[in-house]
């Protein structure tokens, strides 16, 4: 498959200035050099394909709307090379926004006061799409969601979720070549979540656009992407399938108890006996993590048997969330 | 993907327009609204006009219906500022709270793109005030109506308004740089008062600040000299239309300069 992006060692450097605290300091910072430098994007690099979605994840911070930033074109890299479908963003920033569509989450690029159609028609022309192309894609369109009821509709009467969905099908409407979309479900009730979602996957399927997703939300991962990258304090933390980060936290399963009589006395009891699990506990539940590489979770339950009455239990696989968690906190990698 | 040229972009100006219009129209008590509240705001700076000159009935020299000139002169160049370029009044907030950025990723050009946005139909009345008073005071002084005279009163027009647009992109562009430009915003509306007024009633240190520093006077007095005083054209008069053109360019290029640096907040 052709590359439609690719980075190479891509570093992104910010001077901020060292701020002093109190009133004498702020009048000392006026006339201050005192500079540092600030990475915010540090060695990142990956090739994405044609039709391709890729999870772009990481906490607050991580150096995400930075790369992205790059990727579009606003920000020139430090140093590095980058190219997508072909063109250098940030030299040439309106050729490549030619082949780039941009959602964010919460703020509508559309004309506030028009109807959609209307703002679709400008797009047409802002972009030069042959007419027979743009007919075609809101026939697409009329197939995938309900169109009547946002067609003629001002942005500005629309909720946040007509909102999301008219953004989208506004970022798509050119047949870019690869589409930015950034939070798309925060703050969308859960039908709404998915509506999105089964828009996206149908528009990347049908066109083979390839699609960049950054999110807190798990749900869209899970239901979108097949790739994941996962960055903090700007480095490249994992860059694999989805598939493959389940398999290598999979072999963890938490088992849930809640024992007769006080917790506590249970919970260390549990921990006396049981030397190869993490042992925790909130009101409800004593979790205990197995790592079932090492040993069974039958074979630990028999173990805490002997010592604990079992009022309840629970058996949980890790989840995404979770897995993503336990990488932004630092867990073990090594693959 | 074709070149898009100056056509192109009257084109994309003309349907954007038509859609805000319909869309503004919908909303009919707010235009009714700021149609009256426009109305006032020139009767009021015409009364206050009025008055000054019962009381002064020339200044430094200038008649009255030479000040009326002056005064719709300045009406009428600055209507293309208050039409086209309203949208740098909100470009500091679009900065700040980083939403700015959504501009900065469609194949136009981000200039006209950013201005395209707001059509200010307020203007539009500030315009018929203006040729209004042009007219009324072109006739009072018997000025010869000869294609001559028209065309370059027109063409002076134009220069002026260059000037004025140009004074608020630059003021408007500081927001790049500084966190809040209302201020300079707000001091270049100030200035844009005295336009009217001819620059030789002030002192010489003011003269030379609104000829060099902030160029008002070549918002109205410089060109309008042309048509009202013939045998008193200086040189500041006839390199007007070129200072117009350069100030509009470089104030153009200031505030691309800006925007093609921002990005936005965050990491």
């Amino acid at each position: 498959m052709e590359p439609v992006l690719q980075m190479k060692h891509i570093t992104k450097e910010f001077k901020v200035l060292n701020r002093r605290e109190g009133v004498k300091g702020t009048l000392k910072d006026l006339f201050s050099r005192d500079y540092k430098i600030l990475r915010a994007v540090d060695d990142i690099s990956m090739d994405i394909s044609r039709g391709e979605i890729v999870g772009y994840l990481g906490p607050n911070g991580a150096g995400k709307s930075t790369t992205i930033k790059m990727m579009t074109g606003v920000l020139e890299p430090t140093s590095g090379e980058i190219l997508v479908g072909g063109n250098v963003p940030y030299k040439h920033r309106t050729k490549n926004a030619q082949e780039i569509g941009v959602v964010f989450g919460q703020r509508s690029q559309l004309w506030w006061s028009l109807p959609l159609i209307e703002s679709f028609k400008i797009l047409k022309d802002i972009y030069q799409i042959e007419t027979k192309d743009y007919n075609d894609m809101l026939e697409l369109y009329a197939s995938l969601v309900n169109m009547d009821e946002i067609i003629k509709k001002p942005v500005r009467q629309m909720s946040l979720g007509q909102r999301t969905l008219s953004d989208i099908l506004a970022a798509f409407l050119h047949n870019p070549k690869m589409v930015f979309l950034d939070e798309p479900t925060i703050g969308l009730d859960v039908s709404m979540k998915a509506r999105i979602r089964t828009l996206i996957h149908a528009l990347n399927k049908e066109k083979q656009t390839t699609v960049i997703l950054t999110t807190h939300d798990m749900g869209d991962v899970d239901a979108l992407c097949r790739r994941i990258v996962i960055i903090d304090h700007g480095k490249m933390l994992y860059d694999n399938d989805i598939e493959h980060l389940k398999q290598f936290f999979g072999a963890y399963r938490t088992l849930k108890l809640r024992p007769f009589g006080d917790r506590s006395d249970a919970e260390e009891k549990i921990k006396a006996t049981v030397t190869d699990a993490s042992v925790s506990s909130d009101d409800d539940w004593i979790s205990v993590l197995v790592d079932e590489s090492k040993t069974g979770v039958m074979k630990v339950l028999g173990q805490i048997q002997e010592i604990v009455k079992i009022k309840d239990m629970q058996l949980e696989e890790i989840s995404t969330e979770e897995v993503i968690k336990k990488i932004y906190e630092g867990g073990p990698i090594t693959q | 993907m074709k070149k898009k040229n100056f056509r192109f972009y009257l084109r994309l100006y003309g349907k954007i327009l038509a859609q805000d219009l319909k869309s503004k129209m919908s909303y009919r008590a707010d235009f009714i609204i700021s149609t009256i509240g426009m109305i006032a705001t020139n009767i009021a700076g015409f009364v206050s006009f009025w008055i000054l000159f019962r009381n002064f009935p020339t200044v430094n020299g200038w008649g009255y219906y030479e000040m009326l000139f002056l005064y719709g002169f300045s009406l009428v160049a600055l209507t293309p500022v208050q039409c086209f370029f309203d949208n740098n009044w909100s470009l500091r907030m679009y900065v700040r709270d980083g939403s700015f950025i959504k501009y900065c990723f469609r194949p136009v050009n981000l200039f006209f793109y950013f201005q395209s946005e707001v059509f200010d139909i307020k203007g539009l009345g500030q315009l018929a005030f203006g040729i209004g008073t042009l007219v009324y005071s072109w006739t009072k002084l018997a000025i010869a109506v000869t294609p001559l005279a028209i065309l370059k009163t027109i063409l002076f027009l134009i220069t002026a308004s260059l000037v004025m647009v140009a004074l608020q992109n630059a003021a408007a562009a500081t927001c790049f740089w500084i966190t809040n430009s209302f201020y300079v915003l707000d001091l270049v509306l100030r200035f844009k008062d005295y336009a009217k007024y001819p620059i030789t009633i002030f002192t010489p240190v003011f003269r030379f600040v609104f000829t060099f520093v902030i160029p008002i006077a070549f918002i109205a007095y410089y060109p309008s000299l042309i048509i009202l005083r013939p045998d008193d054209v200086g040189v500041l008069t006839w390199i007007s239309p070129l200072v117009g053109g350069l100030l509009f360019y470089a104030s153009y290029r200031f505030w691309m300069y800006g925007a093609m640096k921002y990005s936005g907040t965050g990491f």
